[in-house]
């Protein structure tokens, strides 16, 4: 007797093999816009190249993309016979809607974002990545849902929030959705602490006590960064008072990572 | 040629699928929707070329065009890609060639202008049906 199959995704398939080739996935979440995750992303994606770690970043806040931009990337990615052939900035490999989108709106109904998400994810060959950074879009939809269903073993996620009490509330969801989940919650980032003992005690500190991962950091608001992002150039965000407390906030996760890359070196 | 690694994953899939189900594969309906503006005789190409030694090899494979239906979600409007309310620029075309979903930012609604609607079918390369002989 036959047996006929419909609706049949290939691109589920595709993106098996993509991520298998990546040691680790790591998730930058917040659940909420405006607090800095795509900074934290590029930044934290720049931080391990130069480390020497094989990174990639992937933009997945598909209505509002901004990695291009804060790497200055341009233009349509290379057509390679395995795939998109991210373009490489800083060391990392940077895949965005805005590629190809360049600066237009991107007004998507329904699934129309996660079809996005979907097809770069299918499409875009990173190589082996030792890292690959995905910065989340705001809020808790299918993007997310899509995300935290990969099929990964070493897959984290890093809870990026402000010490105020909005952004701790929504960051708070995502910890909670993130509890007992196959995606491990590496810990909470603090962003744009402004250095007062209220803000360390009743923020971040109080969100990853309560739900008992580390406290990764408390990056602070520095202005430079807006200079730096102005540059579209994630060598001058590097340099910047922010990206070095992230890299001392990121500093025991990325050490694990290039030990895991040595010894895969042999 | 971002198609190869597109058909490619069609032929993994349905490995896969004939693997699971432990059938061989009798035949594969594949659509290739308007939106992607692939070349169907590159499609078809690809695959004669890439079932060597696959499950696929054998087995009867129909490569067809798929027309868009894109609907408009402010007025209801049902159209297609060749109703477009303006022209395409050839950067545009690209940019949906890779991500079809990208009419959304260089189109309106042919009736009432909104950016409102939403891809129902056409969109890319797809597997239609599988049939394996159990």
């Amino acid at each position: 007797m036959p047996e006929s199959e419909s609706g049949l995704d290939f691109r589920r398939g595709m993106i098996d093999r993509r991520i298998a080739q990546t040691k680790h996935v790591l998730l930058v979440m917040s659940g909420k816009g405006g607090v800095g995750k795509s900074v934290v992303s590029a930044a934290l994606a720049g931080v391990a190249a130069a480390s020497g770690l094989k990174a990639g970043l992937m933009d997945a806040d598909i209505y509002g993309p901004s990695s291009a931009l804060l790497f200055g990337a341009k233009g349509l990615p290379v057509e390679g016979e395995s795939g998109l052939v991210p373009p490489i900035l800083g060391g990392v490999k940077v895949m965005s809607v805005d590629l190809f989108a360049s600066g237009r709106p991107i007004p998507l109904a329904g699934s129309g974002a996660n079809e996005i998400l979907l097809e770069l994810l299918a499409l875009t060959d990173w190589g082996n990545l030792d890292l690959l950074v995905v910065d989340m879009p705001p809020a808790t939809g299918d993007i997310m849902l899509t995300l935290t269903s990969l099929r990964k073993d070493d897959f984290g996620a890093v809870v990026v929030t402000m010490p105020d009490r909005l952004s701790i509330s929504v960051a708070h969801r995502v910890l909670e959705l993130l509890r007992g989940g196959r995606v491990t919650t590496i810990g909470v980032l603090g962003n744009m602490v402004r250095g007062s003992t209220k803000d360390k005690v009743t923020g971040p500190s109080k969100l990853a006590e309560e739900f008992r991962v580390p406290l990764l950091g408390l990056l602070p608001y520095d202005p430079s960064v807006s200079g730096a992002v102005e540059k579209g150039n994630v060598e001058a965000l590097l340099r910047t008072k922010f990206a070095h407390e992230l890299r001392n906030s990121m500093r025991a996760y990325l050490r694990g990572m290039r030990k895991g890359a040595l010894r895969a070196a042999g | 040629m971002h198609e190869l690694s597109l058909v490619q994953g069609i032929i993994n899939a349905v490995g896969e699928t004939a693997s699971e189900k432990g059938g061989r594969v009798r035949s594969v309906r594949i659509g290739v929707g308007e939106l992607a503006q692939f070349d169907i005789r590159l499609v078809r190409g690809l695959l004669n070329d890439l079932k060597e030694g696959t499950s696929l090899e054998g087995a009867k494979i129909t490569v067809e065009p798929e027309k868009s239906k894109v609907k408009c979600l402010s007025c209801g409007r049902i159209w297609n890609f060749q109703e477009l309310a303006g022209p395409i620029s050839s950067d545009e075309r690209e940019m949906m060639h890779f991500l079809p979903e990208l009419l959304n930012s260089c189109s309106r609604c042919p009736n009432c202008s909104k950016s409102y609607f939403e891809i129902e079918e056409g969109r890319s390369v797809r597997i239609i049906e599988v049939v394996l002989d159990a």
